[in-house]
């Protein structure tokens, strides 16, 4: 009797505390957003790094008071973030978990160009097309950077930079301050989609198109266009592949075509590897330029003195206040800004104010339309304003115009060189 | 670009040069097969494993970069002991494919560690100190100081290595336990402490060739495991499994012709022709350069 006694009112309080627990959960609504990319594999860095600044821009959003609902209340944004490795199958796998299993509205990612190709293709072609099944999903990618991958769905956008453009800038600035240096000389890691890519398909063909020279004579079918004659830009070159450790021969033959300038477009690991050997051979040329992906703290923290002059041109750099702060932010939260993360930032900061925009009620069951919402949110999209100032979007392609400037490897970190903004 | 002969015979000598990094790693997985007659697929891991955390606990606790030359072989070494605890002890002696895979598993998840603990970053690696920048020039040769450096070190390993197996109390059990398990328990040989100590050996030898691997390239990065595995495990094969001089042979001429192919038919082609090398010896020469007469030493 006694026992029953103490039962019964600890039972009617627990009962009461889960009741009003609940409801001031269920008071709070959330939503939801995915984001994916590599956390596991060499590339992890870029999936942690992505990682770290949505968590920031999402805990920013939701001190700012969230996302405004439809009926004018306030949800906090929720995300989760999901380890794609830079596998294509493995990004699939995830594409397909989140559309279908979770209640995200929409999502970031993934970090590798090969994932993000093969993975767009899984995403509903073209609009309300009822004989493609593909996923009806939002994506708005941050790091996969290869040029014109977005098209491939028109679910499928980016805030990637554009590489076309920048290494066009790139060169017509070269040429105009640097009227010494004429003859041109490169490679790349030919194993890789983006560096391999990024080198024979537009920063080539942007030198030649400035007036450079590539130093053995004019390559077969290189004209100035993008991807004219990329097979033989690759075969002219001196290449490695990404887990290569000897750099012997190609440094050599780097060294022995006594180019002014040489174009080394690679990951931070080979592009340290290769510029050790180039430096112990003595072989460092007038001018060395880069792949956007080595813009970051890992070529500093790996070969900082072999890198010293070495320009690159990017998408991101601490020259704002904002860029400060995330920049602040990434590192607080174990990661770093760099091209490919600070976009993470502004994709979250694009979500809010589309989310908003088009009047999203946060209802689950109400997913797919407001998935659909958030799309044609974003297709509508003229500008969105980027860290380092505003980005034209190009919507017929889904792709993104960003700021840039080109910076400098000096004393062990990146000086910005110039600043067209 | 066109190349000549000066340019070939300096290729052939980059890559001999280089090629004594897989005899090292080569030697480790040799002398574990000579042991036990199993393959480590996790050797380099845990070499590469060692030299991480020797130049982890050197910048940490602030001591001098060249103590990463003497802690990540250690830490190297009691990664094989833990290798072989986990993959090899415990599973039974004529289950030769179970512990193949629990090695191949211990690779992945060493690798997946280091993966997880640096974000897959490249690290500046120590270099060698006088050796690091000296590049002896003859003419139109040059010739890397810090991989001649590496490559009289691997001769003075294999020294090392071959005094401990035909010198010593250790070497006389290693070797019987190797050639007759059996006979080598009635003769009162503690049989698992033998392999024990024969993994930490192999693990430290590794630890110091993944210490090389890592200063020769400048950066040390979770990228270099699955070449030097797949390198060193070659050096091994053609070499001759079990044969420490086959090993270094076999190294050196892998490296040296690996850069042969790489100049005259490109890096794309190039592992091709190493993996047709491979398969030639298994096809025509199982044994390796040499043959049974000194298959183990």
């Amino acid at each position: 009797m006694t026992k029953y006694r103490i039962k019964k009112p600890l039972a009617t309080i627990t009962t009461l505390c889960l009741l009003l627990g609940s409801s001031a959960v269920m008071g709070e609504t959330t939503v939801n957003i995915a984001g994916w990319g590599a956390k596991s594999g060499p590339l992890r860095s870029f999936g942690v790094n992505s990682e770290a600044i949505i968590k920031a821009a999402v805990a920013t959003v939701n001190k700012d008071g969230g996302i405004t609902l439809a009926n004018g209340s306030k949800a906090k944004l929720a995300f989760d973030y999901y380890d794609s490795g830079c596998n294509a199958e493995q990004g699939i796998a995830v594409a397909r978990k989140v559309a279908s299993e979770t209640n995200a509205l929409i999502g970031i990612g993934p970090t590798c160009s090969g994932v993000a190709a093969a993975s767009f293709g899984v995403f509903q072609k073209k609009l309300d097309d009822n004989s493609d099944t593909g996923l009806q999903f939002p994506l708005l990618t941050d790091t996969a950077v290869r040029n014109g991958l977005a098209k491939i769905s028109q679910w499928t956008f980016r805030n990637t930079p554009n590489e076309p453009d920048m290494y066009d800038k790139l060169f017509a600035w070269i040429a105009k301050n640097n009227p010494d240096v004429k003859t041109i000389y490169g490679g790349t890691e030919t194993d890789q989609g983006h560096s391999a890519g990024t080198y024979s398909k537009v920063i080539v063909q942007a030198a030649v198109r400035h007036g450079f020279e590539w130093v053995n004579g004019p390559i077969d079918e290189v004209n100035g266009k993008i991807a004219s004659g990329f097979k033989n830009v690759l075969s002219s070159s001196s290449n490695w592949l990404m887990g290569d450790t000897n750099f012997s021969v190609q440094a050599r033959s780097f060294k022995k075509s006594k180019a002014d300038l040489f174009i080394v477009s690679a990951h931070p690991f080979t592009t340290c590897g290769f510029l050790k050997e180039l430096y112990r051979q003595k072989g460092m040329p007038k001018m060395l330029v880069g792949l956007t992906s080595s813009s970051s703290a890992e070529v500093m923290k790996g070969c900082a003195k072999q890198a010293e002059g070495m320009i690159i041109p990017t998408s991101f750099a601490p020259i704002t206040d904002a860029a400060k702060e995330v920049a602040a932010l990434a590192e607080n939260n174990g990661g770093s800004a760099d091209l490919h993360s600070a976009a993470a930032w502004e994709n979250v900061m694009i979500i809010k104010q589309v989310m908003e925009s088009v009047k999203i009620t946060g209802d689950p069951a109400k997913l797919q339309e407001e998935r659909r919402k958030i799309r044609d949110g974003l297709e509508a999209l003229e500008t969105t304003e980027g860290l380092l100032g505003t980005v034209t979007r190009v919507q017929d392609e889904g792709e993104a115009l960003k700021p840039y400037v080109f910076v400098q490897a000096k004393n062990g970190s990146w000086d910005v060189v110039h600043d067209p903004r | 670009m066109g190349f000549d002969l000066v340019g070939i015979f300096q290729t052939v000598i980059d890559g001999v040069l280089f090629g004594s990094t897989y005899a090292l790693i080569g030697m480790g997985f040799t002398l574990i097969f000579g042991a036990m007659e199993k393959l480590n697929m996790a050797f380099a891991a845990s070499s590469i494993g060692g030299a991480y955390i020797g130049l982890g606990i050197s910048t940490l606790l602030g001591l001098p970069l060249f103590l990463t030359f003497f802690i990540g072989p250690i830490a190297a070494g009691l990664l094989g002991l833990l290798v072989y605890l986990t993959c090899f002890r415990f599973i039974p002696t004529d289950n030769h494919l179970g512990s193949l895979m629990a090695s191949i598993g211990a690779l992945f998840f060493i690798d997946e560690v280091i993966i997880h603990e640096t974000n897959g970053s490249p690290l500046n690696f120590p270099e060698l100190g006088l050796f690091a920048e000296a590049y002896f020039e003859f003419g139109e040769f040059g010739f890397r100081g810090d991989l001649i450096f590496i490559m009289l070190l691997s001769f003075v390993f294999m020294g090392v290595i071959m005094y401990v197996l035909y010198k010593t109390r250790l070497g006389l059990a290693t070797r019987a336990v190797s050639q007759q398990h059996i006979a080598s328990l009635l003769c009162g040989i503690p049989t698992h402490k033998t392999n024990a100590v024969t993994f930490v050996l192999a693990g430290v030898l590794g630890g110091f060739a993944g210490c090389l691997v890592a200063t020769s390239v400048g950066v040390i990065s979770p990228l270099l495991t699955l070449p030097i595995t797949i390198k060193g495990l070659i050096a091994a094969v053609i070499g001759g499994l079990g044969s420490i001089r086959g090993a270094i042979i076999a190294g050196l001429l892998i490296g040296g012709l690996e850069n042969l192919f790489l100049l005259l038919r490109g890096v794309n082609e190039r592992d091709i022709y190493v993996f047709l090398l491979l398969f030639l010896f298994l096809v025509f020469r199982p044994n390796g350069l040499f043959g049974s007469t000194i298959n183990r030493d």
